[in-house]
């Protein structure tokens, strides 16, 4: 009697053990499922849902499956900050990622400070975030806007020598921080601004900045709105003919394969400097876009190619170190080497942005086709990371 | 001198236009939040969602490959019936209760919230746009316009026309006025307050329909939509007296030609203080709005 019951005690403590060891790891993912920059959350929930079907079908991460927990962030930073800590305090997650607005990052990695976790952006531009506002517990996965910049400027600087620009940007952090970095590189390189006018998130109208526009008579226009906003502004500026013999060109999150059918021909001829596009011809590119297309017969974008390696980013870091343990993982992060849909991509130790190829693409018949290269140390610029 | 008439002609008067362009798309959601108000004391907060309503079935009516002015006229046909179903069975629920004016607001603002998550199940988060129907643009006197625009202006004045001859100039508006002004005693004459009610809020609600589908194309169409007008009209309704057609109106103008104008001068995101500005204003100094409720005209 005693015996049986020293048997099942034993194999129920054996039981708790297996089930231990199999517990999952938990993800966080902030990111807005709803309002304005609900396309984009789509693309991140897409590509990070893709990444874990792959990982935990091979195995998960040392022998355990990935879980991820999804919080709405309405791409708003003190929503996102909320839904941050309960995942933290509550859910107790190992690793969060999935921010979209710069502001929301930068909010959310200092509650990640606070809680000694560890976080990723796979979208925010914002060059701050691994710059002046860098953190010890934030890496950055996606090309930041200074990168993006790069790229572009040297495109212009080919294409449209000594240009004109007016800069259309979203009053917030990213806006400001897009505008101020395309204005850097591209006056670097010869070009002269004109002008320049800072529109509310969510702006409805742009006609009454045309007249602006008009009179500063530039021959490029920067812009770096999002989302919904890009699908007026363009509608809007076709409307009125401000894009006549204008080139339009602006940041990587402007025109996506989200917005894109809304905005329809008035996004043709649209150039961008940027990290990802689906036509990147190499075998992983490939591969990818395969899985994607099968898997939501919509193509991945950017913002779903970063948020799809980011998991994998994560897989690395945490199979190097053996561990999930924050410290440990952070550590293995840095200068860690990892495989995406765009090649190697390399976290840098000093700010922990990621270094990568950049491309300029432009919309031609409703798709983008890649006119220009430049390498990952020309695109990444100086490390300007004083924090540790 | 020149130099004068240049900044008129090309600066200003092109602002101005846009002003009254927007301000003709405000008049249009603005109209139906102060009838509704004027009459049944309603606010009703579910309004934009129903403008957005009016943009959804007009890219699905336009995706079947109808005429862009059968939608026009089919798009508030459909959405009169949905409103008068609204208020018959889910305003008229609270309507007799003491807390009227919190129990409607709070309804229908869990209406708007379920409506936005319904357009987002039905037609996914991606922003859509239906082709603008006339294409083109007009040069007259060296101002550049959309030919939309100005077909929009045209309609949308001859809509609030139509709008306010019905409710000042006709038996119907006079029925609707009265019940306004005194339910019991119009009941003892004989009017059906109940069906005024009614039809008053469905014709409500298929004037912002009627909006969505106008202003579909210059805006496009998404989730949210119905949140991006809602906060001016609103103001709009206020200022210019709750349930006054004539106040909408020229709060409308008046707020949108601000905002124009000032864009020229200041930082765009001051045209929000600016607006919300005059309005605390107006609270302070003339707390019913620069002109009284319909009930008085």
């Amino acid at each position: 009697m005693k015996l049986k019951k020293a048997v099942i005690a034993v194999c129920a403590l054996m039981g708790t053990v297996a089930v231990h060891a199999a517990e999952p790891i938990k993800i966080g993912v902030v990111t807005p499922l709803s309002g304005t920059y609900a396309p984009i959350g789509q693309q991140v929930r897409w590509g990070l849902d893709l990444a874990v079907k792959e990982i935990n079908a091979a195995g998960g991460v040392m022998g355990r499956q990935i879980e991820l927990l999804y919080e709405d962030e309405e791409a708003n930073p003190a929503v996102a900050t909320q839904k941050a800590e309960k995942l933290f305090q509550v859910s107790k997650v190992d690793f969060l990622t999935g921010t979209v607005n710069s502001g929301s990052t930068l909010a959310v990695g200092q509650l990640a400070e606070r809680n000694n976790r560890l976080i990723a952006t796979t979208v925010s531009f914002a060059d701050s975030i691994t710059g002046d506002k860098c953190s010890p517990n934030v890496f950055r996965v996606n090309a930041r806007a200074g990168m993006q910049s790069a790229a572009l400027a040297e495109w212009l600087a080919k294409e449209k020598p000594k240009a004109n620009v007016f800069f259309i940007g979203p009053d917030y952090e990213m806006g400001r921080s897009t505008v101020a970095a395309f204005k850097k590189a591209a006056e670097a390189k010869g070009a002269k601004t004109v002008g320049e006018v800072f529109a509310p998130l969510d702006n409805k109208d742009y006609s009454p900045f045309f007249g602006q526009i008009r009179a500063a008579k530039p021959n490029v226009i920067y812009t770096s709105v999002a989302g919904n906003d890009t699908v007026r502004l363009f509608t809007q500026m076709s409307e009125y003919g401000v894009n006549r013999n204008v080139t339009i060109v602006g940041a990587s999150g402007t025109v996506t394969s989200q917005n894109l059918s809304a905005i329809g021909k008035a996004a043709e001829g649209f150039v961008t400097g940027v990290g990802y596009s689906p036509k990147l011809d190499t075998p992983e590119n490939k591969k990818f876009v395969a899985a994607f297309q099968a898997a939501y017969k919509a193509l991945p974008d950017l913002y779903g190619a970063d948020s799809y390696g980011v998991l994998y980013f994560y897989k690395a870091a945490a199979e190097k170190a053996g561990s999930v343990d924050t410290d440990k993982v952070r550590g293995a992060m840095r200068d860690l080497e990892w495989s995406t849909p765009q090649g190697r991509k390399k976290m840098r130790a000093g700010d922990h942005q990621a270094m990568q190829e950049m491309y300029a693409v432009t919309v031609r018949n409703g798709q983008f086709d890649i006119i220009g290269k430049v390498s990952a140390e020309a695109a990444v610029g100086p490390d300007a990371c004083t924090r540790f | 001198m020149t130099a004068l008439f240049d900044s008129l002609q090309f600066i200003y008067a092109p602002q101005i236009i846009n002003g009254l362009s927007i301000g003709v798309a405000v008049i249009l959601m603005a109209l139906g939040l102060t009838i509704i108000f004027g009459l049944l004391d309603v606010i009703n907060m579910s309004h934009g969602e129903f403008y957005a309503a009016g943009a959804y079935l007009s890219v699905t009516l336009l995706g079947l490959d109808l005429s862009f002015w059968l939608v026009l006229v089919l798009v508030p046909v459909i959405l009169f019936p949905a409103g008068f179903l609204i208020e018959r069975y889910l305003i008229q629920r609270v309507f007799h209760h003491r807390d009227r004016h919190i129990l409607t607001l709070l309804l229908t603002f869990g209406l708007a919230i379920v409506l936005e998550d319904a357009y987002r199940l039905v037609w996914g988060a991606n922003p859509m746009r239906p082709e603008t129907p006339i294409s083109g643009a007009t040069e007259f006197l060296g101002i550049y316009f959309p030919q939309y625009r100005l077909f929009l202006m045209a309609f949308g004045s001859l809509l609030i026309l139509g709008v306010w001859w019905v409710v000042y100039k006709t038996p119907a508006g006079a029925i609707v006025r009265a019940a306004a002004y005194d339910r019991d005693m119009s009941a003892s004459l004989g009017v059906p307050v109940k069906a005024v009610y009614a039809l008053t809020f469905a014709f409500g609600v298929a004037l912002a329909g009627l909006a969505g589908v106008l202003l579909a194309p210059i805006y496009s169409v998404f989730p949210t939509m119905g949140k991006d007008f809602i906060l001016l009209a609103f103001t709009v309704v206020i200022v210019g007296g709750l349930g006054s057609i004539k106040g909408a109106v020229i709060a409308a103008l008046l707020l949108t030609q601000l905002q124009s104008i000032s864009s020229l001068f200041i930082s765009p995101v001051w045209s929000d203080p600016l607006v919300f500005g005059v309005m605390v204003l107006v609270l302070m100094f003339r707390p019913a709005g620069l002109f009284g409720g319909f009930k008085n005209g």
